[in-house]
Order: structure tokens, then sequence, then C-alpha cells
């Protein structure tokens, strides 16, 4: 299957999505499909990748704070056995007072750790993850607090540590 | 009993004269050209345009504005020498030293225009800028 092939059969099956293709010529030329999904659907399309091809590499899900909401994006290569593979990526977004989207942990196992890691990180959560507990942060590290988000619920400016450089600090012991 | 298939690498290895480099009894491998060592700031050609600054990745480089110069602190310099690169002046070069251990991490060894030179030079800034004025009401008179 090739990009407008792809691009034809997903466009039929979700008329809603957005799709647009990108083209990078130099220096490596490739053409990426970037689909757009409200969250209603989104899991019926990634059961639709995976149909389309059950070899699908699930790549990496990418999370943001885009102001009063939160997106992810989801990385996949496609048909990668059949020579050059097909590279897309399907996004999507929930409200900041509704932050959930389903879990695809079901679809594509491997995006466990991914999810784990945007739930701790940007306090989007994945309904019906099979394993919701901390990858990344430390167990210690105060409930509530996002440090990927652009926020209030972001990191504080008191927890921000510098060093500090001996000419702006005047510690004892320095010369 | 099974011979070990690397006997023979063993066997003749023994023969061999060790290589390695007993330094500090030696010299330590001479560095190749282009190395990128501790780095060396003149503060007289800096003309303080910052750039260095925004540059560096590490936080080495503080700007004093009262003199406009840098004050460099290596303790963090990670060598990439991007600061010497972008230098419009060449104040800033690479030099080859590259045993720098100090029992202090804010040795004079790992900084450059400290705060006494600071100090100095804007005594020196003042006393111009005083002349100046006297040598204008001079002129004046
Ligand atoms: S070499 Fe790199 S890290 Fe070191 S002072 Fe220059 S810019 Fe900063
Ligand atoms: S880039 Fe060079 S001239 Fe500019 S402030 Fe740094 S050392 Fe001085």
């Amino acid at each position: 299957m090739n990009v407008d092939e792809f691009v034809k059969v997903f466009g039929e099956r979700f008329p809603e999505a957005e799709i647009v293709v990108s083209e990078n010529k130099q220096p490596h030329p490739k053409k990426r499909i970037w689909i757009q999904v409200d969250r209603s659907i989104f899991k019926d399309a990634m059961k639709f990748i995976k149909e389309l091809d059950p070899m699908a590499q699930f790549s990496i899900i990418i999370g943001m704070d885009a102001g009063d909401k939160l997106e992810a994006k989801y990385h996949m290569e496609l048909f990668w056995e059949e020579g050059e593979s097909l590279s897309v990526i399907i996004g999507t977004s929930a409200p900041k007072d509704d932050p959930k989207l389903p879990t695809v942990t079901d679809v594509f196992p491997s995006s466990l750790p991914y999810e784990r890691e945007i739930q701790e990180f940007l306090g989007l959560f994945f309904e019906g993850i099979p394993d919701p507990r901390r990858l990344f942060l430390p167990d210690d590290f105060p409930e509530g607090i996002y440090p990927l988000r652009l926020d209030e619920t972001g990191i504080k400016p008191e927890m921000v540590k510098n060093a500090g450089h001996p000419y702006k600090i005047k510690k004892e012991g320095s010369k | 009993m099974k011979v070990p298939p690397t006997l023979s690498t063993v066997l003749s290895n023994l023969f061999k004269k060790p290589a390695t480099n007993p330094f500090p009894n030696t010299e330590p491998v001479p560095t190749p050209e282009g190395f990128r060592g501790k780095l060396v700031y003149d503060v007289d050609k800096c003309v303080g345009c910052r750039l260095c600054v925004m540059v560096c990745p590490a936080g080495v480089i503080e700007y004093v504005p009262e003199v406009r110069k840098v004050t460099f602190w290596l303790g963090r310099c990670v060598f990439c020498q991007q600061c010497a690169d972008v230098c419009p002046v060449n104040a800033i070069k690479m030099s080859d030293e590259f045993l720098l251990a100090t029992y202090d991490k804010y040795d004079d060894n790992l900084r450059w225009f400290k705060e006494d030179e600071i100090a100095e030079l804007k005594r020196k800034l003042e006393e111009q800028k005083k002349a100046k004025e006297a040598a204008k009401k001079e002129g004046s008179k």
C-alpha cells in the first residue's frame, strides 16, 4: 500500500478525519501522513490501522500542552516489510478540564511506556491503562504537578535549582 | 581437556612488550591538532557582544555589564568550542591543556576574569572617565 492508497482507504472509513500529506525533499525524500481525529473515533482509527497492517510498527507517543487542550500524536511505520514504509502520525486531543484519552495498549501493547510517561509528565490520562504506575518521575515527586505542563500545574519556580556561577553567588569557601 | 581457543593468542602476547603509556612517568599521549582543551580568554580583545553567553550550553559564561566583558567558570565547560567559534574578535581560543584536576571547584585555574580583575578594570575605567571630564573642563575654560 502506498501513501495515496492509504489516504483513500482511511478517508473513506473516517470521512471526518483531517488528513494532510507532507513531503520533505532533502536530504532524504519521504512523505508523511498526518491525521487529526476527534478522541471519540480515535480508538477505532487505531484499530483500523492495525487491521490494515497487523505488523505495524508503533514508534512513540508525543504529548503536548496546547493551551486549553492536551494533544497527543502517535507515530507509526506501516508496511515496512514491503520495502519502503509508510510514515503515519495520528493525532488527537483532550480538553484540559477532562484530560482523558482511551488507552491503545490493547491494540499496540508497546504503547504502554509512552502512556505512562504522558500520564506523569503531562497529566493526560488514559482510560483503561493496565499499569498506571509512574515510570520516570521519582516516587517522592509531588502529586498534581506535571513537569511538561505550561500552566499552573507545571513546575513551580521554587522547584528549579541552579547550581550557580561563582561570579553570581558568594558562598562560604569560594575564593 | 579442551584447549581454549584463545590459548595461542595469550601465549604469543606474553612475549610482547606491554602496549601502555606509564603516565606520569612519561609524557601523556600527544593531543591531535584542533584538540579542545582548556579555553583561553583574552580580556583586552573582548568587545562585550555577549554572543558567547548566548551560545554556551553549559552556563560557563556570565556577562559583567559594568565593564562590558565576560567572566568564565570552567568547572562547567563541556569543551564544545561554540564560544570560540562564535566570537567575532577571536577573544576565546581552545588550548592544548587538559590536566585540569583541582581540589576546589572554584580554583583560579578554572576561572577567567575574576572579581579582583573586574574591580581593577572598573577602577581604571573610572579614572579614564574622570581624566576625560577634567580635560573637557580644561578645554572649555
Ligand atoms: S567551550 Fe562550550 S561549554 Fe565551554 S565555555 Fe565555550 S561554549 Fe561554553
Ligand atoms: S563573543 Fe567574544 S567579544 Fe563577544 S562577549 Fe564573548 S568573548 Fe567577548
